[in-house]
């Protein structure tokens, strides 16, 4: 892979990283968005679609309200792709996962770590906020922001460094049985997880039952397709 | 009391810096110092007038402890800057801050985190099963996105037209019914687009992979269902990754 490609892929996750929480929230740190446009830019569209919608099931059991604690899947779909590049077609399901799952644990990890620093910087700042100095309050919220950029760029950072690691060591060594089986736990753990954390945003309320006549519907959809 | 607010050139600002609400994010405060950077533009008509103390007491209680759903906060911010202006007492202020703060986070978490992006999302995944590719994604990011900047809109400028009378705002019949129809429309869009996402990602799969797949999909749900006070997506789908490469090595 080319520096240029690395370089493009640090500040697309960088930029997904930032979207999460911090700036502006306008949902490219979806997996849906994320995994699509890493494709695009290493030239594999399709690996980049199928990751992108491994993860977005995963990305249906976060909630992301108040101080809940979730993985970050954004810059986490960008290193699966890039893993799972390497390897065509199908082979690379399992192995982008992998990298992806550890890295969206990082990721999580890391905002947490952000947060913390942040709550360190406003006790610090205490009492010119408390003297309504605007200055301060504005240069500590954009030193906040260029934090959680730094943050999103180590975790993307870390991610494309474990898929280089996983494509270098792991892909020549695990037999085509092995592969698939990869395979067969990434989507098989995404399907449970996508079902899962839609049950429990329906609830068991009147909305259960229009999510079941919509599994009907597109049950015979794809039955008829 | 201070002079009139000069708002329109403000709201734009203030608008923008809306999009950063959650920019500086902790534990301490919350929301609060980004509420603070977003609620200044408007404040600054205080300093205009001559009324230095007020507008650096405003902007001190602006960034003071507040969390709700980020795409919200305008409802707060106008509110909060429109009775800065009108001179509310400050006790009031805050208390009013305060008293935003739940009704803002169930009612954004319902609209948006449970409603508006699963079932635009939901709507993207079913697309891209049926093989519309990337102009989903794109379709999805407009959708999504349209609603998204509507409702921040939207939000600032009900806060600062009713100030301390906000409440009214959330009385909206319009919020009410996109509340009420946007709950069966996610399930039911989620719901469909499960089992075609199914048959997407596991077009790939033929003869044991696809039955060890649909039972992987099986164990993975209850194991998911029965211990969901323990086990999260990502470490479920992790420990699954581990056992099948144990078992790709022991069996090559």
């Amino acid at each position: 892979m080319s520096p240029a490609l690395l370089s493009g892929l640090l500040a697309w996750g960088t930029l997904v990283g930032l979207d999460l929480v911090s700036v502006p929230q306008m949902m490219i740190a979806r997996p849906l968005v994320a995994g699509p446009i890493a494709g695009a830019m290493l030239g594999d569209g399709w690996t980049g679609l199928t990751l992108g919608v491994l993860f977005e099931l995963f990305q249906y059991e976060v909630l992301p309200v108040g101080a809940a604690r979730y993985p970050e899947y954004g810059p986490a779909t960008v290193a699966a792709v890039s893993a799972a590049h390497a390897a065509a077609g199908t082979l690379g399901l399992g192995l982008g996962a992998l990298v992806g799952l550890i890295t969206g644990m990082a990721g999580g990890l890391s905002l947490h770590a952000v947060r913390r620093l942040n709550a360190r910087a406003v006790r610090r700042a205490t009492a010119a906020l408390e003297a309504g100095d605007a200055r301060v309050l504005v240069r500590l919220h954009t030193a906040a922001i260029l934090r959680d950029a730094a943050r999103a760029a180590v975790v993307t950072a870390l991610g494309l460094g474990l898929a280089l690691l996983a494509r270098t060591y792991l892909a020549g060594t695990i037999s085509l049985r092995g592969v698939l089986l990869l395979d067969v736990a990434a989507v098989g753990s995404a399907l449970a997880v996508g079902t899962a954390g839609t049950l429990r945003l329906v609830g068991r309320g009147p909305d259960l039952r229009w999510f079941a006549a919509g599994v009907v519907g597109g049950a015979a959809v794809a039955w008829l397709r | 009391m201070s002079a009139a607010p000069r708002a329109r050139p403000a709201f734009g600002r203030s608008l923008l810096r809306l999009f950063t609400v959650q920019g500086s994010w902790n534990y301490e405060r919350m929301q609060g110092v980004g509420m603070g950077v977003a609620e200044e533009p408007l404040l600054r008509d205080l300093r205009v007038a001559g009324n230095g103390a007020a507008y650096r007491a405003a902007v001190a209680r602006g960034a003071h402890f507040f969390n709700a759903h980020p795409y919200l906060c305008g409802l707060a911010v106008g509110a909060a800057a429109r009775a800065e202006h009108e001179g509310v007492p400050p006790d009031q202020v805050e208390r009013l801050r305060t008293a935003l703060c739940g009704p803002l986070g169930s009612l954004g978490d319902r609209l948006v985190w449970a409603g508006w992006l699963p079932f635009t999302s939901g709507l993207a995944l079913i697309a891209v099963a049926l093989g519309l590719g990337l102009p989903a994604i794109l379709g999805f990011l407009v959708v999504f996105n349209a609603g998204h900047v509507a409702l921040r809109w939207w939000a600032l400028r009900a806060g600062w037209t009713h100030g301390v009378r906000v409440a009214v705002a959330l009385r909206q019949p319009l919020l009410q019914r996109a509340t009420a129809v946007l709950g069966p429309a996610m399930a039911f869009v989620v719901g469909a687009a499960l089992p075609l996402v199914a048959q997407y990602l596991g077009s790939g799969f033929l003869g044991w992979s696809r039955v060890a797949l649909a039972g992987v999909a099986a164990f993975g749900f209850a194991l998911l269902w029965w211990l969901r006070a323990r086990l999260t997506g990502v470490r479920l789908g992790l420990v699954l990754l581990a056992v099948a490469t144990l078992a790709g090595w022991l069996w090559p």
